[in-house]
């Protein structure tokens, strides 16, 4: 069965479609904020990281009342999803869904709806119940170990969102086994992006972007007088050296990278990004970056994209439209990565977006 | 519109550095060198006080040879006797300190007695010639300020410098100059307590030396925890916003410690400033977890600083700026929201950037990241107590600028007098005229 990616809540999609190249002449009918415009740019820490907003328009109070409703959005989220806080609906489900069924509030239960999708879209490669694996290898603790075959063993027994039943006609929920856990932290940060920007059009802001600590960016409209918003990837070895630049409006760009959490055992480098069906960390990828038309979807592809890799990626993008995904492998000398650039087959770009690739 | 004054980590430490580098002061094994000049030209000073703070500066003084205690003045036989001993110059010792400034060969005077006697000793110091250090806080009674502005005026070329060591702390400069490069942003708001644990009183030998010794608890010699603590407190403020308060508000009470004292143990005021600033002050005695530090806070970031002690947090906050920049943003993994949080250690180090090689850059690099992992603590070059020394004998023998001059002292009297009129009242005092203050 073949499940459409995009999100049936995010009313953010709204059929924008992704389409690599310039395929815009002069750039001239682009939506462009008002060159006499101020810039106005605030962070908010949530979510484990930090939220940036930067918006053009022309009254400074105005900017900052829609940037703060956007970060108290993004907290509300926060306080709903996270399961680092016990009181969250979320850390509540945890505990209670392999006893009873849950009702969830829409938006959760819609987010919780296409990650389900999305696993099995990917055959599992991105998984929201991937948590307990994550908890045995220490990386929510901080301090990475190296559990045994058995640990894993028994630990995949509550992983799969097979284990995850969903009766969307109350929103309810539930687990079929004990030791489930739903972890939300590969996918919160695109959709919490999502929703920013949702409000940032609903007050008719026409130029901003929004970065969740640079792992998923929403370029919506462009800066005056430009021809989209310049987004640079960082290298996979090096914070601050250029890998790639791209250049967005009204799309969104995410990264999964090896190097946001990992130790070392021996000479041997464990990243946090895991493959469910195994119970072990990825290898042999450094980091992908995806174009999508929302936030929500770039997020969870990238993760389909690092656990899958460049070969088990090619049939899912021939087979979906509207994704681009460049993928940074390890090169032969050290220090250096190789770069693997996929697209879908199909593309239709709306009259108002850009994605363009300056590789 | 306000202006984008984006203040990069990078920046910062330049600035620091810069600062360092910028500051007069000698190196740390200036004491050591005995010039040719120190000693054959050092300034003949005499102390007026030889108690606790009066053989604190004695000790200093020791190790400054551009200076020679001649004489030592105090009522208290023990103090006298402490003070002789601590200097180990042998001067001529006095009960009356106008005997003392008879002397003609007495070039400078510092004043380290009970508050309430500072104005008048002040007063005759100059009007004998001397030049003058008078530890805070420098007058007790709101006409003193005018008097003792009048006695300067009449007395121009001879120094008048107040004890406020926080002035001659190379890391306080440090933090000032943070301020001026807009490391901070607009600063609007100071908090800063001194609170301790204890009653605040020194052992009397005798019940007959109580008010003598114990010259802080009792109104007719003192203004209190405001008098001799907020002193400093809310000179920083002052000194950081660039202006003296122009209204208060404060209350306190003797709460805790019953014994008969008549000053407050405990005091909290808001001082406000021209532009709206504010400064909120409080002092304990019944609680020393916080200890004693100044947190000042701007729209970009906030300084928490005490003698031997800086920190610098950058504030995550809104940038509001034109539209003619080049936008490039960075993408990548997630990035932790632990990195803005931390706090950077601010040194009162000597040396730019771009003076120094690369084995000292990387090795004061990493100093910083293990003060920041509370590892390594830093030290002044001097202690401020001592450079406020150093720098008396400068201005006095050399003509150098005071670090704490006049209008300092008077700001900051004004600070405590009208902050203890606050508290004796219950009104909100308000600032004849507040004035904008000099940079030193």
């Amino acid at each position: 069965m073949r499940i459409n990616l995009k999100a049936t809540f995010n009313s953010g999609a709204r059929g924008r479609w992704i389409v690599l190249a310039a395929m815009l002449a002069a750039g001239a009918w682009l939506a462009r904020a008002d060159d006499a415009a101020i810039r106005y740019e605030a962070s908010h820490e949530s979510m484990g990281t930090v939220f940036t907003v930067a918006v053009y328009g022309r009254d400074q109070a105005f900017l900052s009342e829609v940037v703060n409703e956007v970060f108290e959005e993004i907290d509300r989220l926060d306080e709903q999803m996270s399961n680092y806080k016990p009181e969250s609906e979320l850390s509540v489900i945890n505990r209670e869904a392999a006893q009873h069924e849950m009702i969830v509030e829409p938006r959760l239960f819609g987010l919780i709806q296409f990650s389900l999708r999305a696993s099995q879209e990917s055959g599992g490669a991105f998984d929201i119940t991937v948590g307990p694996l994550m908890k045995r290898w220490g990386f929510f603790r901080g301090q990475g170990r190296l559990p045994s075959p058995a640990e894993i063993s028994q630990v995949l027994n509550a992983v799969g969102y097979q284990h995850v039943y969903l009766v969307p006609e109350r929103r309810g929920l539930r687990f079929d086994v004990s030791g489930v856990e739903i972890d939300l932290g590969g996918i919160a940060k695109g959709y919490a992006v999502d929703q920013a920007v949702e409000i940032l059009r609903s007050n008719g802001i026409m130029g901003a972007l929004v970065s969740s600590g640079t792992s998923s960016i929403y370029a919506l409209g462009s800066p005056p007088g430009e021809r989209g918003w310049k987004v640079t990837v960082r290298d996979p070895f090096e914070a601050g050296k250029a890998a790639d630049v791209f250049r967005l409006q009204n799309f969104a760009l995410s990264t999964s990278g090896n190097y946001e959490k990992s130790f070392k055992i021996g000479s041997k480098t464990y990243c946090h990004i895991m493959d469910p069906h195994t119970g072990w960390p990825v290898e042999n990828m450094l980091s992908t970056v995806v174009v999508a038309p929302t936030g929500t979807e770039s997020e969870a592809l990238t993760k389909i994209f690092f656990v899958g890799g460049v070969e088990k990626s090619r049939p899912y993008l021939a087979s979906h439209p509207n994704a681009l995904a460049v993928f940074y492998q390890p090169g032969e000398r050290p220090q250096t990565f190789k770069r693997t650039v996929l697209r879908s087959k199909s593309f239709q770009l709306p009259s108002d977006s850009l994605a363009e690739f300056e590789k | 519109m306000q202006k984008e004054q984006d203040v990069t980590r990078r920046e910062f430490l330049k600035t620091a550095a810069a600062v360092a580098a910028a500051t007069t002061l000698p190196s740390a094994g200036a004491p050591a060198i005995l010039s040719a000049q120190s000693l054959s030209n050092p300034v003949r000073y005499g102390v007026i006080g030889t108690g606790t703070e009066g053989c604190t500066l004695l000790r200093f003084l020791t190790t400054i040879p551009e200076g020679r205690c001649i004489a030592t003045c105090d009522i208290y036989p023990p103090n006298l006797k402490k003070g002789v001993e601590t200097i180990g110059t042998n001067p001529e010792t006095y009960e009356d300190y106008r005997k003392m400034l008879e002397r003609k060969d007495l070039d400078a005077v510092l004043i380290a007695t009970p508050l309430n006697l500072h104005a008048q000793m002040v007063l005759d110091a100059l009007s004998a010639g001397k030049q003058v250090f008078v530890e805070k806080t420098m007058y007790f009674k709101e006409e003193e300020g005018d008097q003792i502005r009048k006695a300067s005026a009449e007395h121009p070329k001879q120094v008048l410098q107040v004890g406020l060591q926080r002035r001659s702390s190379l890391l306080y400069q440090v933090g000032m100059e943070m301020i001026r490069k807009g490391a901070l942003g607009k600063i609007m708001f100071v908090r800063a307590q001194w609170h301790r644990n204890n009653n605040w009183r020194r052992p009397v030998p005798d019940p007959k030396y109580e008010r003598l010794i114990n010259w802080r608890m009792y109104k007719e010699y003192s203004g209190g925890l405001l008098a001799e603590l907020a002193s400093h407190q809310v000179d920083v403020a002052n000194w950081a916003i660039g202006s003296e308060p122009v209204s208060v508000v404060a209350t306190g009470g003797i709460d805790y410690w019953k014994d008969g004292r008549e000053t407050c143990d405990n005091v909290q005021a808001i001082y406000e400033y021209p532009g709206g600033q504010k400064l909120l002050w409080s002092s304990i005695l019944y609680n020393a977890h916080l200890e004693f530090d100044e947190q000042i806070m701007g729209d970009r970031g906030t300084l928490i600083i005490t003698l031997g002690k800086g920190m610098y947090y950058r504030e995550a906050v809104a940038k509001v700026s034109s539209s003619n920049s080049k936008e490039n943003w960075w993408a990548g993994a997630t990035v932790t929201s632990l990195a803005p949080q931390e706090g950077i250690p601010i040194f009162p180090e000597r040396g730019a950037n771009g003076e120094i090689g690369f084995v000292d850059r990387e090795v004061r690099y990493a100093k910083r990241w293990l003060a920041s992992m509370g590892i390594y603590s830093y030290e002044e070059p001097h202690d401020p107590w001592w450079t406020e020394m150093y720098n008396f004998m400068l201005s006095v023998r050399d003509g150098k600028p005071v670090i704490a001059p006049l209008e300092i002292g008077v700001a900051d009297a004004r600070g405590v007098i009208y902050g203890n009129r606050a508290v004796e009242t219950g009104q909100k005092v308000f600032w004849p005229k507040a004035q904008p203050l000099k940079e030193t």
